[in-house]
């Protein structure tokens, strides 16, 4: 038993010479172990043809979540629609971990994609730091300046980058606050400190708030475990409270929504999904366009249209102006004609 | 196809586990000479990326930027040594205390920004995973495979002099080590100075070979860690019974780990099933051992008695 497993090893091996791709002598005998440990057949995501046309689209998001998940939706719904069975997606999360995505955009260059698409920012900050060669498109990142230490931004990032982003206009959402709440003196501004993106809105809206005569302090939570003790510090000395698009706070709206709402402390969040678990009225961008926009990029980039070095970082396509009725009500919140309730 | 891509994969997998490996080696420091369960390394991680990548920013040399990584996560060390010997605090709680307080000290050290990105067009990074198929002196596999021969031969020595010794035998007996005059107070936290300085210097090179640190970039790097000494263990525990070859099985053992991590990505399973394979294949290791032991004792014969 021990020298027959001790053949099939040995005979892996001398295929895995023969196979060789130019990669290390030591990494060749390693990846030859591990492989043969591997019994379970390969379920081959990334289908390569011979026909010239086809195109294998690889994607890495960083975390299980409503609005990115429908961002990778749009963005492979807009990749069908244009190229239908020649494009194949090898698509991967990472967890919430920024270390495995390293190892996915690592996979990712390994299987020869044609394209990455990188969803968030540790997923762009990977994928830029592997490859100079293939394309990168970012979606649901902020701000591409600050994620890739980019001096003078003039909006485009060049090289093999390019991509969306989700900001919504910081300037129209201050100006929201204080259409609907012109009454309110202190803006408590919540969000995760762990997120870059988050402190970046924070920091500019700040700047509009403050601009307009508010006072605005922030309320910065670690992770779930004290989303509610923040939340109701921030309630304690706030009229109003802004809550950016937070990854962290997007997924425990109800949590927050238990605090805000028996405080009576009236929410404008970033994004819709946070708008319909805790807040009164949003700027809604949705994901799934973002998503889309960035898949016309994509098809563009592939059949060679564009060259994603002159590309432009695109924003949002709409942005509409929305409340949530039930929140409202609850809080005596009376919101002018042009904004359109969110549905359940 | 599936085996082509894999070796494909294959170097980027080996220079994380690598540079994972010196993670694993502090950890083994901790775990297995001293004896000491240390969860500092989940916060000290990310502290050595944030020092790294800040001074670079600053301007820094690249190779002293990983030295100040170094000295910084040995200062995370001594905090929880302090902590256990001084204080009376449970070694597992005190590392749990000053993990907990390094995610705002690394929040500071990044400028109140939770992720700074270092890119290897504007900097002269030591690793970079951009390069980790060339075959030239720029690829990643170089300056690891230099660092990991430097270390243990360096650890190799440090742990055969008395002072070395005297830290063995705080972790194997530790009364019995303070009878024969050894102060174990201070040995342990030598100890924890020592582990957590090089898993600092290990989250220095991987903030660099990722191209950013994020300040939950250590968040379950404890369980990383051990699963690579036990896995180096198991494999090779019976064959490697040099010390500085233990301390290359721990490495081994990494590289592995992340070997596994790749197949699994490569299978193209449902994605939201990661941690789950992962686990799962850990645990198949792990249980190795055990399941070694109990057919073994199967067997009957003057050779087994």
């Amino acid at each position: 038993m021990k020298k027959a497993l001790a053949l099939v090893l040995a005979a892996m091996l001398l295929v895995s010479m023969a196979a060789c791709t130019g990669t290390a002598p030591a990494a060749t005998t390693a990846a030859t172990t591990a492989a043969a440990e591997t019994t379970a057949a390969a379920d081959e995501t990334s289908a390569q043809t011979e026909a010239d046309k086809t195109y294998v689209v690889g994607i890495c998001q960083l975390v299980q979540h409503p609005a990115l998940d429908a961002a990778t939706q749009g963005f492979k719904d807009a990749l069908t629609e244009a190229l239908g069975g020649a494009v194949s997606f090898n698509e991967q999360n990472a967890s919430g971990e920024s270390v495995n995505c390293a190892t996915i955009v690592n996979s990712l260059i390994a299987s020869n994609v044609d394209l990455i698409l990188a969803n968030a920012t540790s997923p762009l900050q990977a994928a830029a730091s592997a490859t100079a060669d293939i394309p990168v498109l970012g979606t649901s990142v902020t701000d591409y300046a600050s994620a890739l230490e980019i001096d003078d931004w003039n909006g485009t990032v060049g090289g093999n980058i390019s991509g969306t982003s989700d900001l919504a206009p910081l300037d129209q959402q201050a100006a929201m606050l204080r259409e609907l709440f012109p009454d309110a003196k202190t803006v408590g501004l919540l969000y995760c400190s762990a997120e870059t993106n988050s402190k970046y809105q924070v920091d500019v809206i700040r700047g509009y708030l403050e601009e307009a005569g508010l006072t605005c302090a922030e309320f910065a939570f670690t992770d779930t475990n004290d989303v509610t003790s923040v939340t109701q510090k921030a309630c304690d000395s706030s009229d109003v409270i802004y809550i950016p698009t937070d990854n962290t706070a997007a997924s425990n709206t109800e949590a927050i929504a238990n605090v805000v709402l028996p405080a009576g402390v009236p929410v404008i969040a970033g994004e819709e999904g946070i708008c319909k678990g805790c807040g009164v009225a949003t700027l809604s961008i949705s994901y799934y366009d973002l998503g889309y926009a960035t898949g016309k990029m994509a098809v563009k980039i592939l059949t060679g249209e564009a060259d994603i070095s002159t590309m432009p970082v695109e924003y949002a396509p709409q942005v509409t102006k929305k409340y949530n009725a039930a929140n409202c009500e609850a809080l005596n919140v009376t919101v002018p004609d042009d904004y359109i309730a969110i549905e359940d | 196809m599936f085996f082509s891509s894999l070796l494909n994969a294959a170097p980027g997998a080996i220079a994380q586990g690598m540079l994972w490996g010196i993670m694993a080696i502090g950890v083994y420091i901790t775990y297995r000479i001293l004896d000491v369960a240390d969860l500092t390394v989940d916060g000290s991680l990310a502290t050595g990326g944030a020092v790294c990548i800040m001074l670079m920013r600053a301007g820094c040399n690249p190779w002293l930027a990983l030295l100040c990584a170094f000295l910084v996560g040995m200062l995370a060390g001594m905090v929880t040594g302090l902590l256990h010997t001084r204080c009376g605090i449970p070694a597992i709680l005190a590392g749990i205390l000053t993990q907990l307080a390094l995610y705002s000290v690394n929040l500071r050290i990044m400028g109140s920004k939770s992720n700074q990105p270092i890119s290897v067009d504007k900097y002269n990074l030591v690793v970079s995973q951009r390069f980790v198929k060339e075959l030239s002196l720029r690829n990643p596999l170089i300056p690891a495979i230099v660092t990991l021969a430097v270390l243990i031969g360096i650890l190799y020595w440090f742990f055969g002099t008395e002072y070395g010794s005297g830290l063995r035998a705080t972790g194997a007996n530790r009364r019995m080590a303070s009878a024969q005059g050894i102060d174990t107070r201070v040995t342990v936290t030598v100890g924890l100075m020592l582990s957590n300085g090089l898993v600092a210097l290990s989250g220095a090179l991987l903030a660099q070979y990722q191209g950013a640190v994020d300040v939950n970039m250590g968040r379950g790097a404890i369980v990383i860690g051990l699963a690579a000494v036990i896995i180096g263990e198991v494999l090779l525990g019976k064959v490697f019974r040099n010390f500085a070859l233990k301390l290359c099985a721990v490495v081994i053992g990494a590289v592995i780990y992340y070997m596994v991590l790749q197949i699994v990505l490569q299978l193209g399973l449902n994605t939201n099933d990661l941690k789950l394979f992962t686990a799962a294949i850990v645990a198949l290791f792990l249980s190795i051992p055990c399941w070694k032991d109990s057919v073994r004792t199967k067997k009957g014969g003057v050779r087994n008695a």
